[in-house]
């Protein structure tokens, strides 16, 4: 009985507070120090098979991304135009230092060193912290993109929690669609893990959004960066009530045996 | 030194699941088999030790899970895994038990921890998916491997812990 009430008190203050204490940070980074010996030799023998397995499938990959380096080639110049003519409209109306910086994002690279054991807390360990400048709620993507934010930063590691466990009130990431940034807006909330699907609720009922439409994020609230691409409307239907709608989204990046991963740094958190 | 080798093989088995293991099972099946290697040690260690070392194993390694994958809540494993380790080593501890009782008690004990961190995350709303659902996807699959790991580890941890045991005998006990 005692235990109990001990359990529920540590569960109730583990709820109210957010920041890590002492003996907390130094368990999680000796954890941490001893798990990255063993995470990505792991990961190198597991992908030496998946290499050998995918050999077949080179050459095919080979010729898209040629194609794919050409169309890239020739939307750079496009992009070194918009540029250029984005910077001296910046100047011209005389827009603040910070209000340049704002959507200029640092990549960190990230190695994964482990994976939590409970289905409903996927959370990973990764081997960059506080001395690297990482801080909570910073979002963290993969090329494909982006798998979830920061939750928790000690001195050597800190932890990831992914968009898959967030539950309604936690989340609060704002997205929107690829090419209607000006008329779509949702926001991200839970994962039904049945239909494998991420749940977008709070679009308006005029919103063009429609199935096959990439979802990324807004932006809006400068906490996340802009433009993280989250994955792609499935289906869209009504609410409960009626005046919104709710968009099921397949996500873009695949959570599982990741190996390398960045984190965001965007210009605010980098103070 | 018994007892720090019993501390230093859970940890070794807490590595193995959150740093090997996610790399054994193919991609498709990583959400749906979750290892729980070190509580399957800690229900050897009920079983064939004492109670007591049990409580203190299940508490103090749920709660390094609870710390270094710190999520929604703190102290969840840690209480699940301590409460079944010392009920089982109450009811069944010091009793020789045959192999395959011994398996069928492991997959008893994992299912109610299962069964216990489902509940729990369920009354505090960080989850809303049926229980049918959480048992067809991930708790009956992983129940397997949790069984052959138990099976694997079976006669190792047996003479181990039975070793320690008659090592210092205590009065009372046979």
């Amino acid at each position: 009985m005692i235990s109990f009430i001990l359990f529920i008190a540590v569960i109730g203050y583990s709820i109210s507070r957010a920041g890590l204490t002492m003996p907390e940070k130094f368990l999680r980074d000796t954890t941490g120090y001893v798990q990255q010996w063993f995470y990505k030799p792991a990961g190198y023998i597991a992908g030496l098979f998946q290499d050998i397995g995918n050999l077949r499938s080179v050459y095919e990959e080979n010729e898209q991304l040629r194609m794919t380096a050409a169309a890239y080639a020739r939307d750079k110049v496009e992009y070194n135009a918009i540029q250029q003519e984005n910077d001296r409209l910046s100047a011209a109306l005389k827009f603040t230092e910070e209000q340049k910086k704002i959507y200029d994002y640092k990549y960190l690279i990230a190695q994964v060193v482990a994976v939590s054991p409970d289905a409903y807390n996927r959370t990973l360990t990764i081997n960059l912290g506080a001395r690297e400048g990482i801080r909570e709620r910073m979002a963290v993507v993969t090329v494909d993109g982006m798998i979830g934010f920061i939750s928790k930063v000690s001195e050597l590691t800190s932890t990831v929690m992914p968009i898959t466990s967030l539950n309604a009130e936690e989340s609060g990431i704002s997205a929107t669609v690829l090419g209607k940034q000006k008329q779509s807006f949702g926001i991200l909330s839970g994962y039904n893990s049945e239909t494998e699907h991420l749940l977008m609720t709070k679009i308006s009922a005029e919103d063009p959004i429609k199935k096959g439409d990439t979802v990324i994020t807004s932006g809006l609230g400068n906490v996340f960066p802009r433009g993280m691409i989250i994955g792609t409307v499935e289906s869209t239907q009504d609410s409960d009530i009626g005046l919104t709608r709710t968009a099921n989204i397949k996500l873009a990046a695949k959570l599982d045996q990741l190996s390398e991963v960045f984190v965001v740094k965007t210009a605010e958190a980098s103070k | 030194m018994k007892m720090q080798g019993m501390v230093l093989l859970t940890y070794l088995a807490f590595i193995l699941q959150t740093s090997l293991f996610p790399w054994l099972v193919p991609a498709e099946f990583s959400d749906r088999i979750i290892p729980h290697f070190t509580f399957v040690i800690v229900m050897y260690a009920a079983l064939y030790h004492s109670r007591h070392s049990a409580l203190l194993l299940g508490v103090g390694f749920g709660m390094l899970q609870d710390i270094v994958f710190r999520g929604h809540l703190l102290g969840l494993h840690a209480y699940t895994m301590g409460l079944i380790a010392y009920f089982i080593g109450l009811m069944l501890g010091g009793r020789r038990l045959t192999m395959l009782s011994a398996l069928a008690v492991v997959t008893m004990a994992s299912l109610l921890y299962d069964l216990a961190v489902y509940y729990v995350y369920e009354v505090f709303r960080f989850t809303s998916e049926p229980l049918a659902w959480a048992l067809q996807d991930r708790i009956f699959p992983s129940l397997f491997l949790q069984l052959a790991f138990a099976l694997a580890i079976y006669i190792p941890m047996r003479r181990w812990f039975e070793g320690m045991v008659r090592l210092k005998p205590k009065p009372g006990k046979e």
